[in-house]
């Protein structure tokens, strides 16, 4: 039985997790205390066995049970102790698909595994299914307690650091285009796994193509049902928006957490925080940031006591209109400096990374322009538009630029 | 609404209220914003009790504040400083040496039908606020309104009569100019909703080329769009009044947020579902055009949305 308790009081259970890690966790050297390195597998097992790892989860599937306040407070924690490990049911994509979607013999045999190092790519988009995202056509076809997969994916981030991808493929041809597709915890190092990195506007190169050719995933490795996966990816994809909408995908990662709006302080140093406009601009940028964690707290709240999810399906969107603008006023007040870049010229460098990096809010994790479509169908209930592949088996389909080749 | 009691919900127990929080007044406002009843509400059951429970309580403030409470008392607010909603900068009110009140005062919202006016005039350094009841003798000229349904007026007093409130603090004015934001905020955020709703079930109901309005993809992205901000309007003015029913020291900038997000949200929300619609609601027998209306009516209420956008700067720049 675990030491951290659900009925136990925010203070209480601050200095229960908080001993805890006084006893496992040195945090000035940033190591285990029992050993001499920081291992990242050893330290995330030791978490893990606490149920700190994804305290929200129920004891018996590896957590606490504990509230999304509790967590916060267990977050608090760590982060006083400068220990890393937990908040993974908040972050930890597949892990938190696999809980959501996955058959309990999966859950047992991969959650300690996926909780404890690997990193998980996401293998979704393909050269011919973008937001169009049904239609992939990386094929997976049985072979015994297998399946042999085949097919191109890209805009794979994080493809070379990861360990597990996962992966819809297209197990049925005859059904349309939802309803033939398999969502897979598929193993990426593996011979038929090819990765080349694809140089992003940003200069970074997190994203890939990815190159399979008759490589192999074990039947047990299907998350959820077969030729179901487009109901086990829903949870994946919402789970992705919400990390979205939260903001975590804007700043240049080694950017120092500063106290005052970085924009303001952009403002006085290129001496423009007394123009009134600028200053009109200011406030409707910071505004905009507010209110969208405004909203996600009531998200939060709806999403407890009402199960409902479409507040949440708005901060996304928010987030877009957010990092765009941002990076629009901190060009406009550098004015010409911001052509510069280069290590020379940090602000203009940041700026310009910035107004880049806006569009992996915009773009990555479904465009702006479907978050759209979604918010109006699903949340407002509008009716959807003509769909001309809708009930057609997919071989039938068109896709791309021109009629799709037959399976 | 006096036998249920939510005419008195900000005014205490002690004189005859419910005693509630800005929360509650918040929750009422936002519905009789959805229904664009044109009542004084902020000003009557928001500002003034506010006003008179924080200065020194006679036996006159106390028989005003149960006179709101019994719904017999309506009180219009009307001046040149920023407690009154609609600012006339032309204002000549002065007090007298005798104690009474003369000038002339315009854009007094209700002022025609108060049963009381609160005048508040002056500098923003010394603030006069004076009650004046409408058996003491004053002049009205109805003002035409945009919102057919809003009737302001000007007031001409000749040494009329009236009691100064005392006991007042500089906070006590700034805190019932915030209340008053924090309310109207509420308000603009129920009719945005009101408004939008009506519009989403137009869209699901009219059809052209064979379809449903709504299925048009031009329409639905407009309506996404509103989404954002009707959610975001009701999202910062629930922070507003919950900053102030939990004396917040960053009230002023959640007041001041929640003060130009329903501002603009109401603006553009209304203004939007007139395009939606079609030339249904060009025509006056629709309700559109009475929620686009009345949200450029409060467009200017208690401070427009750049005075607020320049007050949240500034507790930005205060607060880090
Ligand atoms: C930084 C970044 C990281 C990414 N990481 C990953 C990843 O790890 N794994 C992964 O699988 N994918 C990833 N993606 C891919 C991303 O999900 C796709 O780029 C995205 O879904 C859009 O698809 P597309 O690029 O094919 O554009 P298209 O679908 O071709 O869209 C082109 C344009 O058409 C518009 N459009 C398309 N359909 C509609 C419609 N129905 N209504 C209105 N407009 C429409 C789009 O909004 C866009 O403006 C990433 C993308 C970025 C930018």
């Amino acid at each position: 039985m675990s030491q951290f308790d659900q009925d136990t009081s925010p203070e209480a259970l601050r200095v229960a997790v908080l001993s805890w890690l006084d006893t496992h966790w040195d945090g000035e050297n940033r190591r285990p205390l029992t050993e001499p390195a920081y291992d990242r597998r050893h330290w995330r097992q030791q978490v893990l066995a606490a149920g700190l790892a994804v305290p929200s989860w129920p004891p018996e599937w590896f957590g606490l049970g504990m509230t999304s306040a509790q967590c916060k407070v267990i977050e608090k924690a760590f982060a006083e102790r400068n220990a890393p490990g937990t908040g993974l049911d908040r972050y930890h994509l597949g892990a938190i698909t696999v809980f959501k979607a996955g058959s309990d013999a999966l859950k047992r045999e991969m959650l300690p595994e996926l909780l404890t190092g690997p990193i998980c790519c996401l293998l979704y988009s393909e050269p011919n299914a973008g937001s169009d995202l049904a239609g992939i056509r990386t094929r997976a076809e049985q072979d015994g307690d297998q399946y042999v997969i085949n097919g191109q994916k890209v805009w794979t981030s994080n493809a070379r650091e990861a360990d597990y991808g996962m992966l819809l493929a297209r197990t049925d041809w005859d059904a349309p285009k939802h309803r033939g597709i398999t969502f897979f915890l598929f193993p990426m190092r593996q011979a038929g796994v090819e990765i080349r990195p694809i140089n992003q506007i940003t200069g970074e190169s997190e994203f890939n193509e990815i190159f399979i050719e008759n490589a192999r995933v074990p039947e047990r490795f299907i998350i959820g049902n077969l030729n179901e996966g487009w109901g086990s990816f829903q949870t994946a994809i919402a789970y992705e928006r919400l990390i979205m909408g939260q903001g975590i995908t804007g700043r240049r990662r080694n950017s120092p957490t500063r106290s005052r709006p970085p924009l303001l302080e952009l403002a006085e140093k290129t001496h423009k925080l007394s123009d009134p406009v600028v200053r009109q601009r200011l406030a409707q940028a910071l505004a905009y940031r507010e209110v969208n964690s405004l909203n996600n707290e009531r998200a939060m709240t709806e999403m407890m006591t009402k199960g409902s999810m479409s507040l949440m399906s708005l901060s996304k969107l928010a987030m877009s209109r957010i990092q765009h603008g941002e990076a629009a006023i901190a060009t406009d007040l550098l004015g010409p400096e911001a052509l510069l870049d280069g290590p020379d010229n940090s602000d203009a460098a940041n700026t310009n990374f910035d107004a880049a990096k806006a569009y992996m809010n915009s773009i990555g994790g479904g465009t702006d322009q479907i978050q759209r479509n979604i918010i109006a169908e699903k949340v407002l209930g509008l009716p959807k538009e003509h769909e001309p592949d809708k009930g057609i088996a997919f071989r039938e389909v068109k896709s791309g630029t021109g009629p799709r080749t037959a399976g | 609404m006096a036998d249920m009691g939510l005419l008195g919900i900000v005014i205490s127990e002690t004189c005859g209220g419910i005693g509630g929080s800005d929360i509650d007044a918040a929750v009422v406002a936002e519905e009789l914003g959805r229904s664009l009843l044109p009542v004084p509400f902020i000003e009557t059951c928001v500002m003034v009790p506010s006003l008179l429970e924080s200065g020194d309580i006679t036996e006159e403030t106390q028989d005003i504040l149960s006179a709101i409470v019994r719904g017999t008392a309506t009180i219009a607010i009307g001046g040149n400083t920023a407690l009154a909603p609609y600012r006339d900068p032309n204002s000549t009110l002065k007090l007298n040496s005798d104690g009474s009140v003369s000038g002339e005062v315009s854009l007094v919202m209700h002022g025609a039908h108060a049963d009381f006016l609160l005048l508040t005039f002056g500098s923003d350094a010394q603030t006069r606020c004076v009650l004046v009841s409408s058996d003491s003798g004053y002049d009205v000229d109805k003002q035409t309104a945009n919102d057919p349904a809003l009737r302001p007026a000007t007031i001409k007093l000749n040494n009329t009569p009236c009691t100064a409130l005392t006991g007042l603090r500089k906070d006590d004015l700034e805190r019932a100019r915030l209340r008053g934001v924090a309310a109207l905020s509420a308000l603009q955020a129920g009719a945005a909703r009101a408004i939008f709703e009506i519009t989403i079930d137009y869209l699901k109901t009219r059809y052209q080329f064979g379809r449903p309005i709504g299925s048009f993809q031009a329409l639905k992205h407009i309506a996404a769009d509103l989404f954002l901000e009707v959610e975001s309007a009701t999202s910062a003015a629930h922070a507003a009044a919950n900053a102030l029913a939990s004396a917040d020291p960053l009230a002023a900038k959640s007041v001041a947020l929640a003060g130009f997000i329903c501002n603009d949200a109401f603006r553009d929300v209304s203004a939007q579902a007139i395009q939606l619609h079609g030339g249904i609601a060009y025509t006056r027998e629709h309700v559109a055009h009475l929620y686009w209306r009345r949200a450029r009516a409060t467009l200017s209420m208690l401070g427009d949305s750049d005075t607020h956008r320049e007050t949240y700067l500034g507790a930005w720049e205060t607060a880090a």
